[in-house]
């Protein structure tokens, strides 16, 4: 009799459980895939008039509030510090402007391809920032939403982005085109900048640091690292082996030298990708590694003395190493730099129609464009931004609080930067008086000399055909070759892989 | 609804079909699909004509058996003095062994990065050595254990009637305690053997610019061919499910897991 109650008592334990954790899981389960319930949709259901603007960015890409009590920017035209993140900044501003209540769902990707995928597979984000290339594929295929009108009128102080963007970067935005649409049309800049060789003065010298040749230099084996990625990579080895063409007088002085560099550095023809997949299979041989963020890290801590790098993280890894009393410089290859921008469009998919969205979005971009922001983010992140002020020099006291020598200081140098502030580069007023060795420290990097621009070319994105064929040379240069496997090694492999098959059958007898 | 026992089971069987078979239906439709939707079996043919891939395959599965063998080498002797050694607490000993898995991963080969540095001075010159001697660092654990549980597990009179029989020790621990060990032995493979075959991880961070299965199956996948990305995926998967079909019932590492 006993066991029976007992049993009944079980049997009952049993039903409430039973019934009790499918429920719990199925909520879990809808929690989690419903990412409008959580704190910012419950509110927004309780507030009819709140505005969600999902926004898809570069990991820390962005100034997320965490500075040190007493970090300040002590710029003459005030003080510039940060208490908040930007996107908390931003609400609020946006409220207080406007009286819509706006709820940034910001999340991250890691590189262009895992975006690219993300917006394949449906997942909904208003407004992304992109590189160059993700932009013009994301453009060609229709997926972008054009900026509105008032974005662009210049006569609304409020529209910080179009009256404080940088001259030299708006002719890019819109000289460039696809489709017959010029990029501005459908993207507002972020941050950009150039590619270079960062390296260690005590071992390499400058003069070895400014060709695309370097990564193939034997005087460095196994001390420089490279990217690993498909595109850079790709562009260092065409600038390597057009080196001579490209460092011509003849080439140089070509009167359509812009429009020929761009078309020699984005040949992907059979014939230059063969030629590529043997310097990289060389190079492969001769480098530290191929790295995707180990390389900064490895510059400090001394593993390797030279780096391929995007000039803003060479701004940080410099950065780095001056705290650690070691100094790091940044040479731009002599043959050709690659151009890049990351820059903010709205999707078709995510906003659509909805114009208050759309103007939360346009709100959210000349909100990252107020000066103020801007050099906070650029304090924060170390990249440099598209804005250059327009009317309000904050941004160039900023650079001049950065890098400004010392009254006192006697190796000097005037650095002109008058291309990016007013586009004209003998402008007089944006001149810096900086220490002389920031003609190749973070500086340079961070605002190359015109020279440089004038040798730089942007790398456009390729149709399917021609990206199937970069892909497959990559495979190609990273994968071990079963050609390549002797017969000794052959006889090893069969040999362990028998003896590990007849251990398990053996041991299926066994039981 | 009338309820039984095996209702509890509901969860599970909800977790299941989300994230794992799902999953898998999708990996298929894409691993049998072209770029243009339609039916093909050229990406299961472009898997075994394509010289990389199969050599990335054999490059893997030759990582995975050096981890192993040494993961063997070095764990076995080390479970059988630890089954046989005459300590108190050795629950405790045993946990000393399993403790670097409760740091992080990422953590542990960065420290090793640095290790094998200053005994090295530059990785590069010994990425295939790097790379075996991080999985065996990450993986012996999961050897050590299910060694250590079939082991000591063992009826040690057997042991006993041997050497009354006349058995020298070396001829007993052949003919006792190895074959007796086996389940341990097919256990401790399948938990390194398998994960080693795509653990990418370490070969990026160890500097190691080759690419194994799971770093050839990301490079498919960031150029936009999901197609080829999930046959290699896919037949990854029918080799490891060749590999555990063989060693079933070899298995029985249930406390192994409990201390896990």
């Amino acid at each position: 009799m006993r066991k029976t109650v007992n049993r009944k008592k079980i049997t009952g334990f049993y039903r409430v459980l039973g019934i009790i954790m499918p429920i719990i899981f199925l909520s879990l389960i809808l929690l989690a895939s419903f990412p409008a319930l959580d704190m910012n949709g419950m509110q927004a259901s309780a507030e009819d008039n709140v505005v969600v603007l999902r926004i898809c960015n570069w990991e820390e890409y962005i100034d997320e509030g965490d500075w040190d009590e007493e970090e300040v920017i002590d710029l003459e035209s005030g003080d510039i510090f940060s208490e908040s993140s930007m996107v908390e900044d931003f609400e609020q501003w946006y409220y207080e402007e406007t009286g819509i209540r706006v709820s940034v769902e910001y999340s991250c990707f890691g590189s262009n391809e895992e975006l690219y995928n993300m917006l394949t597979l449906g997942t909904q984000f208003d407004l992304v920032c992109p590189s160059d290339y993700m932009i013009m594929k994301l453009m060609a295929e229709d997926e972008l939403l054009p900026y509105s009108d008032d974005f662009f009128d210049a006569g609304n102080e409020d529209n910080y982005y179009i009256n404080g963007v940088s001259p030299y970067i708006r002719q890019v935005f819109e000289e460039n085109e696809i489709g017959g649409e010029p990029w501005s049309k459908y993207a507002a800049g972020y941050m950009w900048g150039v590619t270079g060789i960062l390296y260690n003065p005590e071992y390499v010298s400058a003069e070895d640091a400014s060709t695309w040749a370097i990564i193939n230099n034997d005087k460095y084996s196994r001390q420089i690292t490279i990217k690993d990625n498909v595109r850079d990579s790709l562009f260092a080895a065409i600038g390597a082996i057009n080196s001579d063409i490209l460092l011509s007088d003849s080439f140089r002085s070509d009167e359509n030298y812009s429009e020929k560099l761009a078309t020699i550095m984005n040949d992907v023809s059979e014939g230059t990708i063969a030629k590529a997949q043997d310097y990289l299979q060389d190079t492969q041989d001769n480098v530290y590694s191929f790295e995707s963020d180990s390389g900064k890290a490895d510059m400090v801590t001394g593993k390797v003395v030279a780096n391929y790098q995007w000039s803003g993280d060479g701004v940080y890894a410099m950065d780095q190493a001056e705290e650690e009393g070691l100094y790091l410089e940044y040479a731009v290859p002599e043959e050709c730099t690659n151009l890049w921008f990351d820059g903010w469009v709205m999707l078709k998919d995510g906003i659509g129609e909805d114009e208050q969205k759309q103007a939360a979005a346009e709100a959210f971009v000349n909100f990252l464009s107020m000066p103020e922001n801007v050099v906070r983010n650029m304090y924060y992140i170390g990249y440099t931004s598209v804005i250059a002020g327009g009317d309000d020099d904050t941004v160039f006291e900023y650079l001049d609080w950065c890098y400004g020598a010392e009254e006192d200081e006697e190796d000097v140098m005037d650095y002109p930067v008058g291309y990016f502030f007013s586009g004209d580069e003998d402008d007089e007023d944006y001149v810096i008086t900086a220490s002389s060795d920031q003609c190749n420290r973070q500086l340079f990097a961070q605002y190359p000399t015109n020279d440089v621009i004038e040798r730089s070319a942007i790398m456009e994105y390729f149709d399917q055909e021609a990206n199937a064929r970069i892909n497959q040379m990559w495979i190609n240069v990273r994968c071990y070759n079963i050609k390549d496997m002797g017969i000794v090694a052959w006889g090893v492999f069969i040999l362990c892989l028998v003896g590990v098959l007849a251990l398990l059958i053996k041991a299926r007898k066994l039981n | 609804m009338r309820f039984s026992r095996k209702m509890l089971a509901v969860p599970y069987i909800i977790f299941l079909v989300c994230f794992v078979v799902l999953p898998l239906l999708v990996l298929f439709y894409y691993a049998f699909t072209g770029s243009d939707g339609y039916f093909t079996i050229n990406n299961l043919l472009d898997f075994f004509t394509d010289p990389n891939t199969t050599g990335t395959l054999v490059y893997s599965m030759m990582i995975a058996l050096m981890v192993t063998i040494v993961c063997l080498a070095i764990a076995y002797p080390l479970a059988l003095v630890l089954s046989f050694a005459d300590i108190p607490r050795k629950g405790a000993l045993v946990m000393v062994f399993v403790m670097p898995m409760w740091i992080n991963f990422t953590l542990r080969v960065t420290a090793l990065k640095e290790i094998l540095t200053f005994f090295e001075g530059n990785l590069a010159y010994h990425p295939l050595f790097n790379t075996v001697i991080g999985m065996t660092y990450d993986f012996l654990p999961f050897m050590i254990l299910p060694l250590y549980n079939s082991i000591s597990r063992m009826d040690r009179s057997l042991l006993e009637a041997a050497s009354d029989l006349g058995s020298s020790k070396l001829h007993a621990f052949m003919k006792v305690t190895l074959p007796l060990s086996v389940p341990g032995i097919i256990a401790g493979i399948s938990m390194v053997f398998l994960p080693a075959m795509t653990n990418y991880v370490v070969l990026d961070m160890l500097y190691n610019s080759t690419y194994i299965m799971g770093s050839l199956i990301g490079s498919y996948f960031s150029a936009y061919d999901w197609h080829n990305g999930s046959m290699i995926a896919l037949v990854l998967l029918v080799i490891i499910c060749i590999f555990t079909l063989l060693s079933e019932g070899g298995e029985d590492n249930t406390r192994g897991g409990a201390l896990l």
